[in-house]
């Protein structure tokens, strides 16, 4: 399996090369070279705010992370952060100027993985879903448009809506349970995330403040939602 | 007015009895009143009784069927109405016809009196099956018809998703059979909350009034006679907008608020 590009997400943030887990004898760099060698992978992504590596499974040492940071350079890539659940890979990345973070939780077996930023697929669903649309998508959703009571969303990563949530959503539908669901205005129907289901609240909505419902010791609950983007997981 | 110019207004609003055949033959002869050219279609082959509100009931020889089948002309088929000349019906077919018709026929239908007509409006079946979207295929714009139920608002949606997905536009929605008292008292949907949902430009509020059932029984709408009483207003005024004119709407649950509102509602209840 090769390593696969994440273009930038519509938050501005970096884009990322997502590496397979380590198998066989192909080393980091090496994935890293024939990503690169695929060169329409980078060619129609302009990667403004640098690329990001994530790397579940792997452990990468300063020298690893050197000479990635030095082949990408060579292309025009500026290597910015290092996604890892390795510490250790985490502290070589820090000490050679990279941003780290934890990488979100792997899916089912056969599904994507659900990289940092915006995750592979970041369905962009323009306008209102109305009484009666169904919107299924295996990735994270953006609805620019409110979803009316009677419309159904539901995503195996994040549901996020800029508008008014009325009608159903299921985030992580395909069990993914550190997926969140976001609106402007959360006032749903009904609430799901992987397994668990509430019912909306009664009461209206705080004003101007985006709200999000995450799963917290198996039950739904809402919060003022995190003013940033990746949805990082609950500390 | 040439024929490009005549719109092809669709009333539909997705749950039944909601009002779109009365909504239909009191704008038909209140835009005939103001001198448009207007026909109404009966597209609703299965329960038609645009003829029966209108009382042109016992003037049909021909039917839309007989157009499509080339064994009378347009102008056999259209019904004139007696008051208004301006305003003709083309009645339905039988509903047998609902087997067979498709699509293309409506339009087929609607662009030959298109030539005749400033504004065609055509008054749909309830649902969102074969007879709505055959409907729909005729229309270029629409006027979605909803009372301030949580049913009907919900079905208004599911059909603006379809008109949206059809490219029909633009969509206004009339609102109907509002009662006042009950919006104030929030026993109803207020009409910010419809129109919250719905998300459309208000073309019309009508009371909840007695003599539009009145009216029905005598095939007579109301639009026919002077405007006495707040159905027939709010009508005229639907017309009135339609035609590009600026026309006020007031909200009924706003206006009952405070003393001063009041007294203001009593001088403004010509306004619906
Ligand atoms: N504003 C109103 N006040 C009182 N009664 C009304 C009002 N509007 C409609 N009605 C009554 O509601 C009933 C249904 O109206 P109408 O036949 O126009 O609905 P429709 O939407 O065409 O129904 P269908 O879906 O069966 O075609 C009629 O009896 C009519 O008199
Ligand atoms: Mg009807």
């Amino acid at each position: 399996m090769n390593a696969v590009v994440v273009p930038p997400g519509w938050d501005g943030g970096p884009g990322w090369l997502v590496l397979p887990s380590p198998e066989g004898a192909a080393t980091a760099v090496e994935l890293v070279e024939r990503a690169l060698d695929e060169a329409s992978l980078l060619a129609d992504a302009p990667l403004p705010m640098g690329l990001g590596l994530a790397a579940a499974g792997w452990q990468l040492g300063v020298t690893q992370l050197r000479a990635v940071t030095e082949r990408l350079a060579q292309s025009g890539v500026t290597l910015v952060a290092l996604c890892s659940d390795d510490p250790r890979s985490r502290v070589a990345a820090a000490a050679i100027g990279l941003q780290t973070s934890p990488p979100l939780p792997q899916r089912p077996a056969g599904a994507q993985p659900p990289g940092p930023a915006g995750g592979p697929g970041l369905a962009l669903q323009r306008g209102t879903l109305r009484s009666g649309d169904h919107l299924e998508v295996e990735g994270s959703v953006l609805v620019l448009g409110d979803v009316n009571p009677g419309a159904c969303v539901r995503a195996g990563g994040h549901v996020l809506v800029w508008g008014r949530l009325r009608g159903i959503a299921h985030a992580g539908c395909q069990g993914d349970t550190e997926a969140r669901i976001v609106a402007l205005q959360l006032r749903p129907l009904q609430l799901r995330i992987a397994d668990a289901v509430a019912r909306g609240p009664e009461d209206s909505p705080p004003a101007g403040m985006a709200e999000q419902a995450s799963l917290v010791e198996g039950e739904i609950r809402l919060d003022p939602a995190q003013p940033c983007w990746p949805l990082a997981a609950r500390a | 007015m040439t024929a490009q110019s005549s719109r092809f207004i669709l009333i539909c609003s997705g749950k039944g009895g909601v009002g779109k055949t009365t909504l239909t033959a009191n704008l038909g002869i209140a835009l005939a009143r103001q001198g448009a050219r207007t026909a109404v279609l009966d597209a609703d082959f299965g329960l038609r009784n645009l003829d029966l509100l209108l009382g042109l009931e016992n003037r049909i020889v021909y039917t839309a069927q007989e157009v499509l089948a080339d064994s009378c002309r347009l102008e056999q088929a259209l019904v004139k109405h007696k008051q208004q000349p301006n305003l003709a019906l083309l009645p339905a077919g039988n509903p047998r016809m609902l087997e067979w018709l498709k699509p293309e026929d409506m339009r087929k239908i609607a662009a030959m009196v298109g030539e005749h007509f400033d504004y065609v409006l055509i008054d749909a079946p309830a649902g969102i099956e074969g007879g709505f979207r055959n409907a729909m295929a005729a229309a270029q714009e629409a006027i979605v018809v909803t009372t301030p139920e949580v049913s009907a608002v919900r079905d208004a949606d599911r059909v603006i998703g379809l008109l949206n997905s059809e490219g029909v536009k633009p969509i206004q929605l009339v609102l109907n059979r509002v009662r006042p008292k009950m919006m104030a008292s929030q026993e109803m949907l207020a009409v910010d909350d419809v129109t919250d949902i719905l998300a459309l430009p208000l073309l019309g509020l009508v009371l909840e009034d007695e003599q539009v059932i009145v009216s029905t029984n005598r095939g007579e709408p109301l639009t026919l006679g002077e405007a006495g009483s707040p159905a027939a207003r709010a009508y005229l005024n639907v017309a009135r907008r339609l035609l590009g004119e600026d026309v006020p709407l007031i909200d009924p649950s706003q206006e009952r608020r405070g003393l001063r509102a009041r007294i203001g509602r009593l001088m403004q209840t010509k306004i619906f």
